[in-house]
């Protein structure tokens, strides 16, 4: 992978190519840097990173706006476009977009990202011509419930057979919460909230019985006919930083035989470094 | 926002004839100009008189709240602590809401789990569920 030092230009992403952007808040660690990321945020965007209970949380709020506004100001669109100059609002729904500064002489490019964060990692993730969703989880986490009973409660039948039939608990556990991020991130990309679309209406599928790395393989399966839901989506799987799972979905834009998504990952500390990553499929572990 | 301090109007609907089944139990005033007579006075210009649930299912909310966070024991939670700046994501916000329906023998459809933001919120909502399961068995 071609590394790219930080400041020089970058390309949006093709059509056919997803970004995905991360940050470990533990490499973080510059009250300096820290406070220069405070000083991109609106006011609005201040006072919910003020408002998180204790130091942990308030530094991942503020690393994912620091993470999601200089990432779209990496690609260089527009001079007039900085870190600190982009506005943010939310759609009916609550997914958030940006407003672009719209004039005569230029047309914002169709930029579409998406932002996940755990405690330990922070993710956003970057298309053109597509709506994006993606889900980072923590490979490690627990559940507090009952894998089964929480799947029983909340995903299909389907679903719930595929996990039941993993007699390894630990397996089981981790394709519960890969499954998790894959129906979180469908979700994101559609944009219209939980409740657009709840976890039982719609149906996870694999290539085969088993999920395996092919990420070609996955489809929606809507349950409720008629259904709101589309299904012109396709998924990539991603391990980042050894230690988490995430989940991305975009649109399919019709490409012939099921293509992979191409993703782009990257490593970053806002306004300091970046790098590519190879991406990593998750095998089971 | 500011909840209206001491005083806490309770009202008791009679599920049978006052049609607020399916309706969210908190009411949001915003008194323009002098405030009338009757309401008590405030210094905030926007507050709200809550159909409040009971301390208890507050208090056991909070409980399954700070569980679920693995919230230390000094951590203060109150009835309008938000779930989101206590740390809670969204797989945490969905535990919780599956511990509630377990713990009060209720179900949350979708659209309203998406509408708990807060502890109060919560407590509130579980027990317009509690009522209508009652008022129907």
């Amino acid at each position: 992978m071609f590394c790219t030092s930080a400041l020089s230009p970058l390309q949006l992403p093709s059509r056919m190519e997803t970004h995905l952007w991360y940050v470990l808040p533990n490499e973080v660690k510059s009250q300096s840097l820290l406070s220069q990321y405070v000083d991109l945020l609106s006011p609005l965007e201040k006072d919910h990173v003020f408002s998180m209970r204790g130091e942990e949380l308030q530094k991942s709020a503020l690393l994912a706006r620091a993470l999601v506004r200089t990432t779209i100001a990496r690609y260089q669109i527009h001079s007039r476009v900085s870190p600190r100059s982009l506005v943010f609002r939310k759609n009916a729904h609550g997914k958030p977009e940006v407003i672009w500064e719209q004039s005569d002489d230029w047309h914002p490019p169709p930029l579409h990202f998406n932002l996940s964060h755990t405690s330990s990692l922070i993710a956003c993730g970057v298309t053109v011509g597509s709506p994006i969703g993606i889900d980072v989880e923590e490979k490690q986490r627990t559940m507090k419930s009952n894998i089964l009973s929480f799947a029983k409660r909340y995903f299909s039948c389907e679903e719930v057979e595929v996990l039941s039939a993993i007699s390894d608990p630990e397996v089981q556990r981790h394709e519960f919460i890969k499954l998790w991020t894959l129906k979180e991130a469908y979700v994101k990309a559609l944009g219209t909230g939980f409740s657009g679309a709840p976890f039982n209406t719609f149906t996870i599928r694999f290539g085969v019985a088993n999920p395996n790395p092919e990420d070609s393989a996955i489809v929606i399966v809507p349950l409720e006919k008629p259904t709101n839901l589309t299904t012109n989506w396709q998924f990539a799987q991603v391990q980042l930083a050894g230690s988490h799972y995430a989940a991305i979905c975009r649109q399919n834009d019709g490409l012939p035989g099921g293509a992979s998504m191409k993703v782009i990952v990257r490593k970053t500390i806002p306004l300091v470094e970046e790098h590519c990553v190879p991406s990593i499929v998750p095998v089971d572990d | 926002m500011a909840a209206a301090p001491v005083t806490c109007v309770r009202l008791t609907t009679s599920m049978h004839t006052n049609q607020i089944v399916g309706k969210s139990s908190t009411m949001r005033i915003v008194p323009m100009g002098r405030v009338k007579s009757g309401f008590p006075c405030l210094r905030t210009s926007r507050f709200r008189i809550s159909c409040s649930a009971k301390p208890e299912t507050v208090n056991k909310v909070s409980e399954i709240v700070k569980t679920q966070l693995a919230l230390s024991a000094d951590t203060v939670v109150t009835p309008d602590s938000k779930l989101s700046t206590l740390g809670a994501d969204s797989l945490d916000t969905v535990e919780i809401v599956m511990t509630l329906e377990e713990e009060f023998g209720i179900s949350v459809e979708e659209e309203n789990s998406q509408n708990i933001t807060t502890v109060q919120e919560a407590a509130d909502l579980i027990e317009s569920l509690v009522e209508k399961k009652n008022a129907t068995a």
